[in-house]
């Protein structure tokens, strides 16, 4: 029982590690930049 | 006399009463425009092959008025291009958008330009980045595009301040966005933790959940919360202890604590540690966020000012750079320019519009040997005149060197949090060593045990709630704020705008709408309103003054429309006189310009509205009628000061203008306090003065005149569609047209005092409790989980409040 918690936690690490890693891409990559424009956007039709 | 129906602009939308301008649709329907500008802006739109966006639901367009050609010369935007690779990167803030419509158009127009390779714009700053082969695109093609679809191009040079404030973003973007990822995975383990408490735990496991915690705080600690350890280092070195120092003490001596008692087997407080500063990095980013709207102002100033002069030698002209103008050179400056240093009037008669440094905005008439400020526009004649001082010298940019000053002579107010804290932080330390000294030396505890209980008084005396407190309340006071139509440049204005107890205002543009409107009309010697109505809107539509643009939205507004006007001419300060195309002749001006050229007046009854301005119209040498204008006070003027004057603060109207009309206007709104004939330093100089005397200064005002006492005042108001460096150093900016915002802006700082000082005193209340309890060595996980929570939502809970808040009261 205690392995698999242990497993589970480690894992649960892992997952959001790599979510942060993609947090810190999107920063860098300046995704949050303008955050008012791209929601009016899919509206457009082309 | 032509009388119409109303008519709905197919580019801008706006209905209006003169004749439309039609041309037909390729489909065969026909179209109507309001204007030659608006019918330009949709041809263009439509030849370019984007006529859908006129099938685009929510848009608002802006109505293209003339065929403007932007005021920039190629060479000066030429220099603005930044090479990169193959490409010039070049960047303009575009005025007038409104509306995703506007952004979706203006990129794709931008686009569709030969020699534009890519185009961005961002919806909340307005600034379009181009990368363009010069080769192929001039860049003041790409404005000629922008200003004939209706919007303003300005050059943009992206200032250092912006690149900072972007970075410094960035960087608080991280550290939250890693704070809070952690802080997530530490709740678990918390709450586990919690339970592993009440309901036993094996204690293999529970230490494997300390390390796990002790592994995901140390980064939120010294990572995330690096600012607040910054700051408290910082506060120590200068020993000025702030909100900085509280947060970081919190937080180290919960983790500091949580550490010990990890390989002590004790209970970890971790969870306290992260929660900290998690909270407080989502109070500076939402600030940071605020502020980052804001633009440098000086750099505003210096794009106002011109950086061509026609210099007069000989019989020849020749254009030179302004920097190299001397004092003595004489200068032509044109219908329409600006002037580009101060100087003296030495040929012709001329109508200035001094805007620029009285804040008035009707053109005053010149003579030769009157002298002439930088910035300021020659609108209706041609003028040589000579140049005073070189241009560092010259007015605008001994505006620009003031508001700079201003800015950095500023009084900080030590705000409440620090007031808080600077004696709050002493206070717990010294009492932690008190506590740890007593156990040791008096109870004979071990040393490591004594240390434990000092540190468990500095961490449940720093709660989260203490750190919430002032953030919280704020946060909900800015988003009501911008909601009631306020929009607040930062958090710390509300503290030093419940402090105001003198406010003081611009006359002209702040509490009057700074510009003319008509109030009264009468025909007289027999002939028919209508014909003369017709007449003078006919005879006035050429002219630029804004005394003629009244009359002719006067005459519009009635369904009067301008027909052709023949033999037009302008006499500079007295009026204007045309012939109709029946060929009767009509003059328009001044009793003194009619007088002159033979109008019989002694039809002209007496003047009952002194404070108004009259234009009197005569066709045929005929007295035929008398318009009454006047600058009308803004909406809510009277209300905001009733408002403000039962709050104890007191008022006064500071302004360039004549004294006479700045004390009518003070009486009118029921200010008492008026100066009139005001220069910029010299408010300036009267804002400081009322600060020396212990007293914090509001501001409000919109002009560039205006600008250096708004930069020094305590807290300085501007409205929106100020002047650029106006609205820049205002801390408050009040949309749309009602003063009395101003009131309920002071009315929302001072319950925001309130609700902060409930805050604290409940998070002084809970340390009330919590520090004795901690110096017995009683605290347990039980009351500090309990307690913590509690108290940040009842925190939080009680700052909510201010969104509910009234506008009156």
């Amino acid at each position: 029982m205690d392995e698999s918690l242990i497993i589970l936690i480690v894992l649960s690490l892992c997952l959001g590690t790599a979510c942060w890693l993609v947090f810190i891409w999107a920063v860098k990559k300046g995704q949050f930049e303008d955050v008012e424009k791209p929601k009016h956007r899919m509206l457009d039709d082309d | 006399m032509t009388k119409l129906t109303e008519s709905t602009c197919s580019h801008c939308g706006i209905s209006f009463r003169w004749k439309a301008i039609e041309i037909e649709d390729v489909d065969g329907g026909r179209k109507s425009f309001c204007c030659r500008g608006c019918r330009g802006a949709w041809q263009l739109i439509c030849s370019s092959g984007m006529g859908s966006f006129y099938q685009r639901g929510e848009r608002v367009t802006p109505t293209v008025n003339e065929l403007t050609t932007p005021a920039y010369n190629e060479s000066d935007l030429a220099q603005r291009l930044i090479p990169e690779g193959e490409f010039c990167r070049f960047d303009i803030l575009i005025g007038g958008i409104s509306c995703p419509s506007c952004i979706w158009l203006l990129e794709r127009m931008i686009s569709g330009i030969p020699g534009v390779e890519h185009v961005s714009l961002s919806y909340s700053a307005g600034i379009a980045s181009l990368s363009i082969n010069p080769l192929r695109v001039s860049p003041l093609q790409i404005f000629g595009v922008i200003s004939q679809l209706g919007y303003t191009p300005r050059p943009y040079s992206p200032e250092q301040s912006d690149k900072d404030t972007r970075r410094e973003r960035d960087d608080l973007l991280l550290r939250f966005g890693t704070a809070l990822f952690l802080s997530m995975q530490l709740m678990a383990y918390s709450y586990a933790l919690y339970a592993g408490y009440f309901q036993g735990m094996s204690s293999a496991i529970k230490q494997f959940l300390q390390y796990v915690s002790l592994a995901v705080t140390t980064p939120v600690v010294f990572y995330s919360g690096w600012p607040f350890l910054a700051g408290a280092w910082r506060s120590l070195k200068t020993r000025a202890p702030g909100m900085d120092l509280l947060i970081a003490t919190g937080a180290i001596s919960a983790w500091v604590y949580s550490l010990w008692a990890t390989f002590a087997g004790e209970e970890t407080y971790f969870e306290s540690a992260a929660t900290i500063v998690t909270f407080v990095l989502i109070g500076r980013l939402l600030e940071l966020s605020v502020r980052r709207r804001a633009m440098s102002g000086i750099s505003a100033l210096y794009a106002s000012a011109p950086q061509r002069a026609t210099l007069v030698e000989g019989e020849g002209h020749r254009e030179v750079d302004v920097e190299d103008l001397h004092p003595g050179d004489l200068l032509l400056i044109r219908q329409g320019d600006r002037f580009p240093v101060d100087c003296l009037l030495i040929d012709g008669e001329t109508e200035v519009d001094q805007s620029l440094a009285t804040g008035e905005s009707l053109p005053v008439l010149l003579f030769a040997g009157d002298e002439v400020r930088s910035g300021c526009v020659n609108v209706a004649a041609p003028v040589t005149v000579q140049a005073l001082r070189p241009v560092g010298q010259s007015y605008l940019m001994r505006v620009a060197s003031l508001v700079q000053m201003a800015q950095a002579g500023k009084p900080r107010l030590q705000l409440l949090a620090d007031r808080v804290s600077g004696w709050f932080v002493p206070f717990v330390i010294i009492l932690a060593l008190l506590v740890g000294i007593g156990r040791f030396a008096l109870a004979g505890e071990g040393i490591g045990a004594a240390v434990m209980s000092a540190l468990s008084v500095v961490l449940i005396a720093c709660p989260c709630a203490m750190g919430l407190a002032v953030p919280a309340a704020v946060l909900a006071a800015c988003s009501r704020a911008a909601t009631l139509g306020i929009i607040l440049r930062s958090g710390d204005v509300i503290e030093r705008l419940a402090t105001i107890n003198v406010a003081l205002f611009d006359k002209t543009g702040t509490i009057t709408r700074g510009e003319p409107q008509v109030i009264s009309f009468e025909a007289c010697g027999g002939f028919a309103e209508p014909d003369v109505i017709q007449a003078s809107a006919t005879v006035e539509e050429p002219a630029a003054h804004p005394l003629a643009r009244s009359i002719v939205r006067h005459a519009a507004d009635l369904g009067f429309l301008p027909e052709d006007c023949r033999e037009f001419s302008n006499i500079a300060g007295r009026g204007i006189s045309g012939i109709l195309p029946d060929g009767r002749r009509v003059l328009c001006g001044s009793e003194h310009f009619l007088h002159e050229s033979g109008v019989d007046l002694r039809s002209f009854r007496d003047i009952t509205q002194t404070s108004a301005t009259h234009v009197l119209i005569a066709i045929d040498d005929q007295l035929a009628g008398l318009y009454q204008l006047i600058d009308k006070l803004r909406h809510g003027a009277e209300e905001m000061v009733t408002d403000l004057l039962s709050n104890q603060i007191d008022l006064g109207i500071i302004s360039g203008d004549h004294q006479a009309t700045v004390e009518r206007i003070a009486a009118e709104v029921g200010v008492r306090s008026a100066r009139g004939g005001m220069t910029p330093d010299q408010k300036l100089a009267y804002v400081q003065t009322l600060q020396n005397e212990g007293r914090s200064v509001l501001m409000a005002g919109d002009g560039v005149n205006d600008a250096p006492a708004l930069a020094a005042a305590t807290v300085s108001c501007s409205l929106s569609g100020s002047s650029d460096i106006a609205m820049e150093n205002a801390d408050i900016i009040i949309t749309g047209d009602d003063l009395s915002k101003i009131a309920a802006a002071c009315h929302l700082s001072r319950a925001t005092i309130k609700i902060i000082k409930q805050n604290l005193a409940w998070a002084f209340l809970y340390n009330l409790i919590g520090i004795p309890i901690a110096m017995a060595g009683l605290l347990t996980p039980v009351y500090a989980a309990v307690a913590m929570t509690a108290s940040s939502l009842l925190v939080s809970l009680n700052s909510m409040r201010l969104m509910r808040f009234k506008k009156n009261g």
